[in-house]
């Protein structure tokens, strides 16, 4: 087209029209006080709701209520500067679930004075998820770092630690020559010096401190696994029988049976029957599940909640990758936690309850072991649901 | 083999588990030589040629991988072993010369008399 044909073309109303209603961006047209006046068709594909549900109403009435503010501030700089301004905020879908959209939005005045609010917007969910588990993947590889290099410093005054105070047990007892020799140099008696350790409780407390130091240990060793990068030991395994098996291991756990009532659980299967065997480390993706599992178990104990509790686990087929879904319907969490829960040592749980590292080293199982993705949607509330995806053989 | 008939060299650079483990393996009336690098070791390991080798895998210099290479060709009759705390799997040069994954041990050992029965275990099979 030439661009004298062109302008003829644009400047006929109705092939504007056309262009509007053909977008795959919704166009929109606000008064001065948000009131909806034009929406395209685009909404309706994108958000689900009728036109008759939309013009009328005010548009913050389908905005995230943590967003409208940075609307607000969107609108008051475009009345500043009368230029063009873009924000990014959450709407609402008919489904009752939040979107992302990007909206660039401008006023215009007609000619009677009259002003209106107008703009494009598309919906960035998929984008925003995108970066955000670019990021969090950063963030992870930083942490591991860290956490590896900090395990191998420790483990020294660790062994240090647990083996002098099994020294010093040793070096009381009267089964090695040595000692029997230095106490009679000395001028005392193995037997009594044995006898006023025990006494004093001097073999219990060394006997802590051994206790002590094998827990820490397990703490260290469990964050060793940020530099264990191998998928040695992979098999092929039947995921549904898999997954029996962890659900039976969780329900003879101790803790779960005693602290968190497993048997209360409804548990629902919900398994594909067109799944393919999937590549798995056993002992790797037993860990990352009950891990799992022991958490939604966590979030159906905490305070009186009303409902019957329940864990469903789910597995689809979907672009290549087996989907395992753990989904339950406990406490929920709100965005901000939602957002650092695979960090090492981030916990809400109390002391002793929970050390924060049971996400972070099933995210590094997931993604370094298995080449694998873990993903996690919540409702402050209502429950969350994890994603654990496994490329199917050929095809990672 | 009595213990005493063993001779363990120890070369770690960390001064407490030289110290520990010398402590716990002389109690159990093993001979030990304790260094704290590599090239110290590899300057007394033929003279001595310890039965058993215990070597950290992080050492400064030269590391413990290497280091049991060199001191493989100067004391061929001696058994290695790693003590490591970095999750290791042997390379194909120290399974070359013999050494198994059981000959790999995670710091820190919680119980020292898992390291006297692997040295006696290792002093045993390498006769045959
Ligand atoms: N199913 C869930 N429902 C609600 N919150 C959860 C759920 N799973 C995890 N979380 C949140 O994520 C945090 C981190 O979980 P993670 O498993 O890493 O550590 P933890 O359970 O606190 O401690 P640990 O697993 O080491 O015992 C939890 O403290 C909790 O706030
Ligand atoms: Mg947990």
């Amino acid at each position: 087209m030439s661009p004298k044909a062109a302008e003829k073309f644009f400047r006929s109303e109705s092939r504007y029209r056309m262009l509007v209603e053909n977008s795959c961006d919704i166009v929109f047209s606000l008064d001065m006080d948000g009131n909806i006046a034009y929406v395209s068709p685009a909404w309706q594909k994108i958000l689900g709701h009728e036109p008759s549900e939309v013009i009328g109403h005010n548009f913050v009435e389908f905005v995230n209520p943590e967003d409208i503010a940075g609307i607000q501030t969107m609108v008051a700089a475009v009345i500043r500067t009368n230029s063009m301004q873009e924000a990014t905020y959450r709407v609402n879908h008919v489904d009752g679930s939040w979107r992302w959209h990007t909206a660039r939005v401008n006023r215009h005045r007609d000619d009677d004075g009259v002003q209106t609010i107008f703009g494009t917007a598309h919906d960035a969910t998929e984008r925003l998820h995108i970066e955000e588990l670019m990021t969090q993947s950063e963030k992870m590889a930083m942490i591991s770092g860290m956490a590896a290099g900090m395990a191998h410093e420790i483990n020294n005054p660790l062994g240090a630690i647990l083996q002098h105070a099994q020294n010093i047990e040793r070096r009381v007892s009267a089964d090695i020559p040595a000692n029997v020799k230095a106490a009679a140099e000395v001028g005392v008696s193995l037997d009594l010096v044995h006898a006023y350790m025990q006494k004093r409780g001097i073999f219990d407390f060394i006997g802590h401190i051994r206790t002590a130091g094998i827990k820490a240990s397990g703490i260290i060793s469990n964050m060793l696994q940020f530099s264990r990068r191998s998928d040695a030991g992979a098999e092929l395994v039947d995921l549904s029988a898999f997954l029996d098996k962890v659900l039976e291991l969780a329900g003879t756990d101790y803790d779960m049976k005693k602290k968190y009532d497993f048997h209360r659980i409804e548990l629902q299967r919900l398994y594909a029957d067109n799944l393919p065997p999937v590549l798995l480390v056993v002992a790797g993706m037993e860990q990352v599940l009950l891990n799992i599992i022991k958490n939604a178990a966590q979030a159906l104990t905490g305070g009186e909640l009303p409902h019957q509790p329940r864990i469903t686990v789910r597995t689809q087929v979907a672009e290549g990758m087996a989907a395992i879904e753990i989904e339950d319907n406990g406490s929920g969490m709100d965005e901000k936690t939602r957002q650092r829960i695979f960090e090492p040592f981030f916990t809400t749980k109390e002391i002793g309850v929970g050390t924060g590292l049971g996400l972070s080293v099933a995210y590094e199982i997931i993604t370094k072991g298995h080449h694998g993705l873990i993903d996690v949607r919540s409702k402050l509330g209502r429950g969350s649901c994890f994603t654990i995806k496994l490329p199917l053989q050929g095809r990672a | 083999m009595t213990n005493s008939a063993i001779t363990v060299l120890l070369v770690d650079d960390d001064d407490m588990i030289r110290e520990c483990v010398t402590a716990y393996l002389e109690d159990e009336g093993f001979s030990v030589y304790a260094y704290a690098t590599a090239e110290q070791a590899l300057e007394s390991i033929a003279a001595i040629s310890p039965v058993v080798c215990i070597s950290d895998m992080r050492l400064p210099g030269m590391n413990g991988e290497d280091f049991i290479v060199k001191a493989h060709t100067l004391s061929p009759v001696t058994r290695y072993m790693l003590h490591t705390g970095m999750l290791y799997s042997l390379s194909d040069e120290l399974r070359f010369i013999g050494m198994k994954d059981d000959d790999v041990m995670l710091k820190p050992i919680h119980n020292l008399s898992k390291l006297v029965e692997n040295i006696k275990h290792i002093a045993v099979v390498g006769r045959f």
